[in-house]
């Protein structure tokens, strides 16, 4: 027999307290912004969405370096012209996801009369904005944490997603409520 | 092109899982009532999400590789090495959802906020404990498909574990905590 619940528990549960810590702390920050939130619950539906679309780019660029640095054709070098190229395509991925999935977000609120005081280009200003800052800082994650730990002789395909998903979570939330006081809609 | 392609393969992946994260935010639209009521609860929720995420993709990718090595496949399903991998996955979701409602009540109690710490702690556990049955058996019925297809679990597992994780968890939660208010 390969596998055993015991070794399964003991061999996630580390990463596993360490990433939920991490969550915790974003769920603070949510408890903080709760009353704006139920003021303007278009934002608290466009949470999970801004922390999945972040989290899977991240992940299929982790996935795509470490295929990579396997491979041979992506070097350990930042001026590496196949990581720059991935790097790019990642961003232009996330914009346009932004982009589509905060106008379908704004005309689902809007046919939930969810919507009070703020237009669809605000909105949509608002998610994208967050969105390109989120995707940069995720993706530049990413990049790191597929080096580092291929350089230590560490699997990225291992490390990659847990971090830039973790990661993620916390700076979406962040990100969103600095655009938003930036922007400024009255949140 | 290469970047034609790239963008060709993954946009309508991430766009698909991003409306599944729609569904799970539309819960969490649903859930204001509760949340202004049962303080504490709004801080549990990235923290579920992420668990279940964590939990059933591993399970997932454990699935995909115990089928490269020829351990199980469609005929050879429910064996040992099956039942210790759901097992695992069990009690790992019991014990990080323990950890998770005592970690939200006891960072709300330093921040001045006093949720009711035996309430939250059984919402989290309940929704952990139930999502976590649920989507085991999701991935069973998905591994099976994909086995008796002849696909590589690996492709499959992942994005559709991650898009049906956070719907499924966001609706445990609500009917957990929407149980849990009305008995205690």
């Amino acid at each position: 027999m390969i596998y055993s619940w015991k070794k399964i528990v003991k061999h996630s549960l580390p990463l596993l307290s360490v990433t939920i810590l991490i969550e915790i702390f974003a769920g603070q920050i949510l408890q903080g912004k709760q009353e704006s939130l139920l003021l303007f619950p278009v934002f608290l539906i466009s949470i999970p969405v801004i922390n999945s679309i972040s989290g899977n780019i991240g992940s299929v660029l982790g996935a795509r370096l470490a295929s990579g640095l396997h491979v041979g054709y992506i070097t350990l070098s930042l001026k590496n012209k196949e990581m720059h190229d991935n790097l790019l395509i990642s961003i232009l991925i996330g914009l346009i996801t932004y982009l589509i999935l905060a106008i379908v977000i704004y005309f689902l609120a809007l046919f939930g009369n969810l919507i009070e005081e703020i237009t669809l280009i605000e909105f949509v200003a608002i998610i994208v904005f967050t969105g390109f800052l989120l995707i940069c800082m995720v993706s530049f994650i990413s990049v790191l944490t597929a080096f580092i730990s291929f350089k230590r002789g560490l699997d990225p395909d291992d490390m990659v997603a847990p971090v830039v998903t973790t990661v993620g979570d916390v700076m979406g939330i962040i990100f969103l409520f600095s655009v938003i006081g930036l922007i400024g809609v009255g949140l | 092109m290469y970047a034609k392609e790239m963008v060709k393969q993954s946009l309508p992946l991430i766009i698909f899982c991003g409306l599944g994260a729609i569904v799970a935010g539309s819960t969490l639209g649903v859930m204001i009532d509760l949340l202004k009521e049962i303080p504490g609860l709004i801080v549990v929720v990235p923290a579920i999400i992420a668990l279940r995420g964590n939990i059933s993709t591993a399970f997932g990718s454990r699935l995909g590789s115990a089928y490269h090595l020829g351990i199980i496949n469609s005929e050879n399903l429910w064996n040992e090495e099956l039942k210790q991998n759901i097992m695992g996955s069990l009690i790992l979701s019991l014990f990080v959802s323990i950890i998770i409602g005592l970690l939200a009540y006891l960072t709300s109690f330093v921040l001045g906020v006093y949720p009711d710490p035996i309430k939250l702690i059984s919402i989290v556990l309940i929704a952990g404990v139930i999502s976590a049955v649920i989507l085991n058996l999701m991935t069973i019925v998905i591994i099976y498909l994909v086995f008796k297809r002849g696909y590589d679990p690996d492709n499959i597992t992942g994005p559709a574990l991650a898009t049906f994780g956070d719907i499924v968890t966001m609706v445990c939660l609500f009917g957990s905590a929407f149980l849990v208010e009305v008995v205690l």
